[in-house]
């Protein structure tokens, strides 16, 4: 346990010390010294993030279900903290017990965006454990990742033992008998590491060897060990509905980004969205029964006393049966206060009809993602909704009651011309317009359009994969057209930091070789690089100078579809040329349909059975 | 229904602040199925009022606050379910109907602290006692205070002297000592509520301000023993 006096002197000097005290409602603190394996679940940022995230909820419950596992929950501290740690000399701790990391047997990370890898490398540091995966000896934590960034693990390999690629919940418990065994044996990391590299859905950076072009492409990766894969698949939940789901989840003292239950009421997405990760590596879509649903709402609305009841899911209007779930939770739910509440919206007026009856009185804002400005470019993502969808479904809206509208767009995207971008422009006006075509008797409130442009990232295992990111250059050109064009008290255009965006890009589709760039901006300071107040352009560059990478080889650079991609080595299950298919089609504009509709033959049938696709 | 409740608020959970404290209310009373009364409207809330909110980072034995339940039901079953759903740390000592409107949060006026500061640089704390009383014979204390009204920085000065009740100094274990850093115990009777606030750390600091003592009142540790209802110049317990 680390020095109480220390940490209370700490507590007393930082903003929101409720942070880094946990005993949170449903939190679960074991005798540490009666259990065989020691997990810290690491989430990469601060508490009021990481709380938010559903896979921690699942993982943590899961594993401390079992009597021999004791799972404790670590945050990356706020900057405050960490100064204030760093002079006390308190290492990196779980909350639970207070317990230093580098007591653990694992320190796993969750990983949910790129901008969060330099502060794994500082938890680590902070938890005085040796950041690079070859410096740690017998007695060291492994250090693990999974999580959907884990779909590329290139970028962090240096630093981490294994990874899990795929839905950890379906594989977690394996390795835990596993590294029980050899730990009662005299735990060897080599021994160990080899043996699970042979599971499904393990990856082991340190057993490949990669080899470059002198074009600095990949020419092939080899593994040094036989017997290790070639190729990893990753693993799945075939049946969500009869899958581990807690029935009690930790209620925070302090208010989180999303303060209610997260009832996940399927997985997967249909839709086919062509700039969308999501959407191609949680395939294939797999529903929860509407009585699994209601029992299980049943059970943590009991449990923890949150006053809502959050739908999630990818596109949670797509559930089949929606209207029977929203209306039984609503029915069960109206006397006990306790709210029900959808979180994506589709542009149609089924999903408002569910909302206004969701919502009956309060009218929050209502929030759309066009995505693209034209029906061109809109094609071009296939992402199937029409001007008229948008006018239909804000006609509605206004009519209902509401008068304040967010649009979400991306600039950035393939074949996008500057007609496109001030479609976006048009778009709000148009919305602006069909408020003030309504009889005034109709109009309710004052209206406000928000226009929230971000800056476009092409993703691995997207059909976009391939494409070169917009530079920041061209982002700022699209983003200033739209703030002189954009002249209207009713509408307020705001957009993301295309700088951040860049990095993201150079992270999200790097190979290996970007390990050390990571580790020299981490050295220069950079952390918590997803906060606008935290991330540092100029030393990013510096990293990226001093280690002689070339990000916008990275980021900018389009790919031939025969190029090896560092993240070739991994199965999703969609066939690659499902994805060039797609490229293809999305050059021409021609829309793919909705998987409900019938199949597309993306592949993921055929590798895994029991999908509704 | 109106229920008067005591409980602690100790421990780490000195860290939480009064809106996470009402959060932590109504999901125990949501989880406990007490019947509380909501308020109407679109954002209905859990009708609870807690006396005098404590600053993030002050203990206390004896916070009040009062519940309005739509039936009734026997405290001890309240007080035993409650603590069931309460973390460690925050436990319900007491309850008990009241049937005075005059709800606790704006009827409690005075507070009692106890204040362990490090005062550094002195051979000596002994004198420290003759000093309160000689500043408590004051009829004036000025204290400046910022405040902030509608976006604006506003400073006045006021006299913090009638918001200062009986103070003591405890005698002292002469043996905690390091070199010329003592321990400082202080028991301090302060105002609190709608009629007069003083709170501790503005106390110390004002203490601080007349000695020109080396105090860390960063770092002092303070708990709150009780609170009281002043009725017709008398000092009473809420409950």
């Amino acid at each position: 346990m680390i020095d109480k006096i220390s940490f209370d002197r700490a507590l007393k000097r930082v903003e929101k010390p409720a942070r880094y005290i946990g005993m949170e409602k449903n939190s679960i603190k074991k005798d540490l010294e009666k259990v065989d394996i020691k997990f810290a679940f690491c989430f990469p940022d601060v508490y009021e993030v990481g709380m938010s995230h559903l896979g921690l909820h699942i993982l943590y419950n899961l594993l401390n279900n079992e009597d021999y596992i004791a799972c404790e929950r670590v945050f990356a501290p706020w900057a405050d903290m960490e100064n204030e740690m760093r002079k006390e000399g308190i290492p990196l701790f779980s909350l639970e017990n207070k317990e230093p990391i580098r007591n653990f047997d694992f320190v796993g990370f969750t990983l949910q965006y790129e901008m969060s890898y330099t502060n794994i490398i500082n938890m680590l540091d902070l938890g005085n454990i040796p950041v690079y995966s070859k410096d740690r000896k017998d007695s060291d934590p492994l250090v693990i990742a999974g999580g959907p960034c884990a779909y590329n693990p290139e970028p962090i390999a240096d630093f981490i033992d294994f990874f899990v690629i795929g839905e950890a919940e379906e594989i977690i418990l394996d390795i835990m008998k596993i590294y029980r065994e050899h730990k009662s044996n005299g735990f060897k990391r080599l021994e160990f590491l080899k043996e699970i590299s042979r599971l499904e859905g393990i990856y082991v950076p340190q057993f490949y060897d990669v080899f470059y072009k002198e074009d600095n492409t990949i020419d092939r990766m080899e593994p040094i060990f036989d017997g290790v894969p070639r190729v990893i698949n990753k693993r799945i939940i075939k049946e969500l509905d009869k899958s581990y789901y807690p029935d009690k989840l930790i209620v925070p003292f302090i208010e989180t980004v999303h303060d209610r239950i997260p009832l996940e009421i399927f997985r997967g997405c249909t839709r086919g969205c062509r700039f969308c990760q999501a959407g191609m590596i949680y395939r294939p879509v797999r529903e929860k029964t509407v009585d699994t649903l209601v029992k299980l709402a049943e059970k943590l609305a009991d449990s923890t006393g949150y006053g809502d009841i959050s739908l999630t899911s990818l596109s949670s209007c797509d559930y089949s049966q929606l209207r029977l779930l929203v209306s039984k939770l609503i029915s069960k739910y109206k006397e006990k206060q306790v709210g029900v509440s959808l979180p994506s919206l589709r542009l149609d007026s089924f999903s408002l009809e569910i909302l206004k009856e969701i919502e009956k009185v309060r009218k929050t804002g209502l929030t759309f993602a066009p995505e693209a400005g034209s029906q061109r470019l809109r094609d071009v993502i296939n992402k199937g909704v029409t001007e008229k969808d948008l006018e239909t479904a804000v006609t509605y809206a206004f009519e209902e009651g509401w008068s304040t509208i967010k649009l979400y767009f991306m600039i950035g995207l393939p074949t996008e011309t500057k007609e496109d971008v001030l479609g976006i422009k048009d778009l709000g006006y148009k919305v602006k317009n069909i408020f003030f075509n309504l009889p005034k008797e109709k109009r309710k409130g004052n209206l406000k359009i928000t226009l929230s442009v971000s800056c476009f990232v092409p993703k691995p295992f997207t059909p976009f994969q391939w494409i070169g990111q917009n530079s920041i250059d061209e982002f700022y050109e699209k983003i200033n057209l739209l703030k002189k064009e954009i002249r209207d008290n009713k509408i307020t255009f705001n957009y993301h930091d295309p700088q951040i965006s860049y990095l993201e890009a150079v992270l999200a589709r790097g190979d290996r070789r970007l390990s050390k760039a990571l580790y020299k901006a981490w050295e220069l300071g950079c952390k918590f690089d997803g906060w606008s107040d935290f991330f540092d352009y100029e030393k990013w560059m510096e990293a990226f100078n001093k280690t002689g990478i070339d990000a916008d080889f990275y980021a900018l650079r389009e790919r031939k579809t025969d190029e090896v991609l560092p993240w070739d080595f991994i199965d999703t299950g969609v066939d690659k040329k499902y994805l060039i298919a797609e490229y293809e089609k999305a050059k021409n504009g021609t829309l793919t349909r909705d998987c409900r509709l019938g199949c597309n033959n993306c592949g993921i049938n055929r590798s895994f059975l029991g999908g509704v696709c | 229904m109106n229920l008067r409740v005591k409980f602690t608020k100790e421990g780490y959970l000195k860290f939480i602040s009064h809106l996470d404290m009402m959060r932590l209310f109504d999901r125990a009373f949501r989880r406990g199925n007490i019947p509380i009364k909501y308020s109407q409207g679109f954002n209905p809330q859990p009708k609870i009022s807690i006396a005098n909110p404590l600053a993030l980072g002050i203990e206390s034995q004896a916070e009040f606050m009062d519940v309005e339940l739509n039936e009734r039901m026997p405290e001890k079953y309240f007080i035993d379910i409650m603590n069931n759903e309460l973390p460690e740390g925050i436990r319900i000592i007491d309850a008990k109907y009241v049937d005075d409107n005059n709800i606790v949060s704006s009827a409690v006026g005075w507070s009692y602290y106890e204040i362990n500061v490090k005062v550094y640089n002195v051979e000596d704390i002994d004198f420290i006692k003759g000093f309160i009383d000689k500043w408590l014979m004051n009829t004036e204390i000025l204290m400046e205070r910022t405040r902030i009204k509608k976006g604006k920085e506003i400073k006045d000065i006021r006299n913090i002297r009638p918001l200062i009740g009986n103070v003591t100094v405890a005698e002292h274990d002469k043996d905690i000592r390091k070199g010329t850093e003592h321990e400082l115990k202080l028991y301090c009777l302060l105002k609190s509520g709608d009629s007069g606030n003083l709170k501790p750390t503005d106390f110390l600091m004002a203490f601080k301000e007349y000695t020109g003592l080396d105090m860390d009142i960063e770092m002092a540790d303070i708990k709150r023993l009780n609170m009281y209802l002043e009725v017709n110049g008398e000092i009473r317990s809420p409950m």
